[in-house]
């Protein structure tokens, strides 16, 4: 896929960011320096659209990312000639290059206190919510940042990326119930999102497969990580992880040789009878050994795949191989 | 049956460009006119303090919850219902809890949704102002006589509405007045505000014809004069009579039909 400067490069190889970056000199000679908003020059001149804006903020990311600060520096002053100096998201990104300015823990500490200063002024500034989270998580005080987050969801309990975060911010800490619930509110906000049905299955995995889990809610969490990477799968039919994901619980569900246990408790999901969960093995297998076939084989329409997880699912396949020649 | 003559009128080559090219020019240059003023005189949206927020985003949370339950267990299902309705009926989400049961304030006196009137005032005043004054200004410039003969036959019926101010009995409707071209211009300028200003102008009386018709959904429903409290305990009522199923019930079953590899 080739990087684009219209999409937020989070998700970015470090390969393609620089490429992103790379492209800043570019980028910033061909458009304006300033748009004028009178209606003379818009007659004249092709007039500002969304897609420029959201250029300078993508690339202003990705500079930051490959430290070329310079660049960086330009794309936030013509994000600040064009929206002002207190414009919610222009705030946040000023932010951001001070936090990548800063040379030790002192200068963070120095941009925390900015941060507590804007949001005593206005305590719905979402944007600097969020970076002063992302700042404490950095410097290392996560109950901090987990306690900011939950008071930002409890006035906007609406916001997926928060709820996310959250989830993330409590599965590094080992918190599995907490941070599956985080995680089914995100569901909920993006009820058709495959990539967050997978991720609550590999969740409900670890939680399951960690040490300390008893009985009772292994069988749960196994269920329910089953079945929740089939449904990505049934969403997404060729979403990696979800058949990666699939495997390994199908994979440790037999060798394991859970009983499906009728439970008193009716509300929670049970483990499918044996068969399924090895029709659904063998799916899985199948079709992880068709997309790293495909993925090798660089055909066309396969080449999307993240070279990591394809590498992953080689190796997958591969322990999974010995193991029946064995 | 007699043919009809053909009407000729000798009419002066000049009405053209001293009658017709100025109406055109001055409706545009005002459509443009409006189109700023309007920019100029918007204000800026409100900013909602930390408890509005919580107010409107609980109940929108509330309505995902009721809106994709399936995504959820039973189980997770159920702990959510519960502290939603909780806190719903308690009012726990309320802006102000001690308001609560009382009725709603009048919107007139309220100087919130008084803001939200007078945008709207203005916007009407910015069509209204200059469309009078064109119109006074053509009556008492241009009314009287005929400028135009339109290129197409039309019906006995249009004769009122091209001939507004000539009184003739026996003309052919394809002659118009001058102020029947002041209407063909309001009605028909919108492709050239279009051209000029952009799609979402402020300048074209259709869009704005539209707007009056339904406000958006979201104005509606946290505008003043909405009790939140009984949108809370609705919610709530929603949220209980949810008969729970899951996405995830026999979900392998399902995918192991559909997929074939």
């Amino acid at each position: 896929m080739v990087p684009s400067l219209l999409h937020p490069p989070s998700q970015l190889s470090p390969a393609a960011a620089l490429q992103l970056s790379q492209q800043a000199p570019a980028v910033l000679q061909s458009s304006p320096s300033t748009v004028s908003a009178s209606p003379l020059s818009a007659l004249f001149r092709t007039s500002e659209t969304p897609d420029l804006w959201a250029k300078y903020e993508n690339l202003l990311l990705s500079c930051l990312r490959t430290g070329d600060e310079v660049a960086a520096r330009q794309c936030l002053e013509r994000l600040v000639a064009r929206f002002g100096d207190d414009n919610e998201r222009v705030m946040a990104f000023k932010g951001l290059l001070k936090e990548a300015d800063a040379q030790h823990n002192g200068d963070l500490d120095r941009v925390l206190k900015e941060y507590d200063q804007i949001l005593k002024d206005n305590n719905t500034n979402i944007p600097i919510t969020k970076r002063r989270i992302a700042l404490l998580r950095s410097m290392g005080r996560v109950p901090e940042a987990a306690s900011a987050l939950v008071q930002l969801l409890q006035f906007s309990p609406t916001d997926a990326e928060a709820w996310s975060e959250l989830a993330d911010v409590y599965f590094s800490q080992g918190l599995y119930p907490q941070a599956v619930y985080a995680l089914e509110e995100a569901l909920i906000l993006a009820p058709n999102a495959w990539n967050i049905h997978a991720h609550l299955g590999e969740m409900q995995y670890m939680a399951a497969t960690a040490t300390g889990a008893a009985g009772g809610s292994y069988n749960k969490y196994m269920a329910e990580a089953l079945k929740r990477f089939t449904r990505s799968i049934e969403i997404c039919d060729d979403y990696l992880r979800g058949y990666y994901g699939l495997k390994l619980v199908t994979s440790r569900v037999l060798k394991d040789a859970v009983k499906p246990t009728k439970q008193a408790d009716e509300d929670e999901f049970t483990l499918p009878d044996t068969t399924t969960v090895e029709q659904l093995n063998e799916l899985a297998t199948a079709k992880l050994s068709e997309i790293v076939r495909h993925y090798t084989a660089q055909d066309l329409g396969w080449r999307g795949y993240d070279e990591l997880e394809v590498a992953a699912a080689r190796e997958l396949l591969s322990k999974d191989g010995s193991a029946i020649e064995r | 049956m007699a043919q009809i003559p053909v009407q000729t009128i000798h009419r002066d080559p000049q009405l053209f460009y001293w009658i017709l090219f100025p109406i055109t020019a001055v409706m545009i240059l005002t459509g443009i006119l409006r189109h700023y003023a309007t920019i100029l005189m918007a204000t800026a949206p409100k900013k909602l303090d930390k408890k509005t927020m919580r107010e409107q985003r609980s109940l929108l949370h509330g309505i995902s919850v009721r809106g994709s339950f399936h995504v959820l267990s039973k189980k997770s299902f159920a702990t959510r219902r519960d502290a939603l309705t909780t806190a719903y009926e308690s009012g726990a989400y309320l802006k102000d809890p001690e308001r609560r049961g009382q009725a709603p304030p009048n919107p007139m006196s309220d100087p919130s949704s008084m803001e939200g009137m007078m945008g709207m005032m203005k916007n009407q005043m910015a069509m209204i102002i200059p469309n009078t004054l064109i119109m006074s200004w053509i009556n008492a410039f241009f009314s009287g006589y005929v400028i135009m003969k339109l290129p197409f036959p039309l019906t006995i019926k249009f004769k009122s509405m091209l001939q507004a101010g000539v009184a003739t009995k026996d003309m052919d409707p394809r002659w118009m007045s001058s102020i029947s071209w002041y209407f063909l211009c309001f009605f028909g300028l919108q492709s050239v505000f279009n051209f000029l200003l952009g799609n979402d102008n402020a300048a074209s009386q259709m869009a704005q014809q539209m707007n009056q018709m339904g406000p958006p959904g979201g104005a509606q429903m946290f505008g003043p004069g909405v009790d939140p409290d009984k949108q809370f305990l609705a919610e709530a009522e929603n949220l209980a009579v949810i008969e729970h199923y899951s996405v995830l019930d026999g979900v392998e079953q399902r995918l192991l039909d559909s997929i074939v590899v």
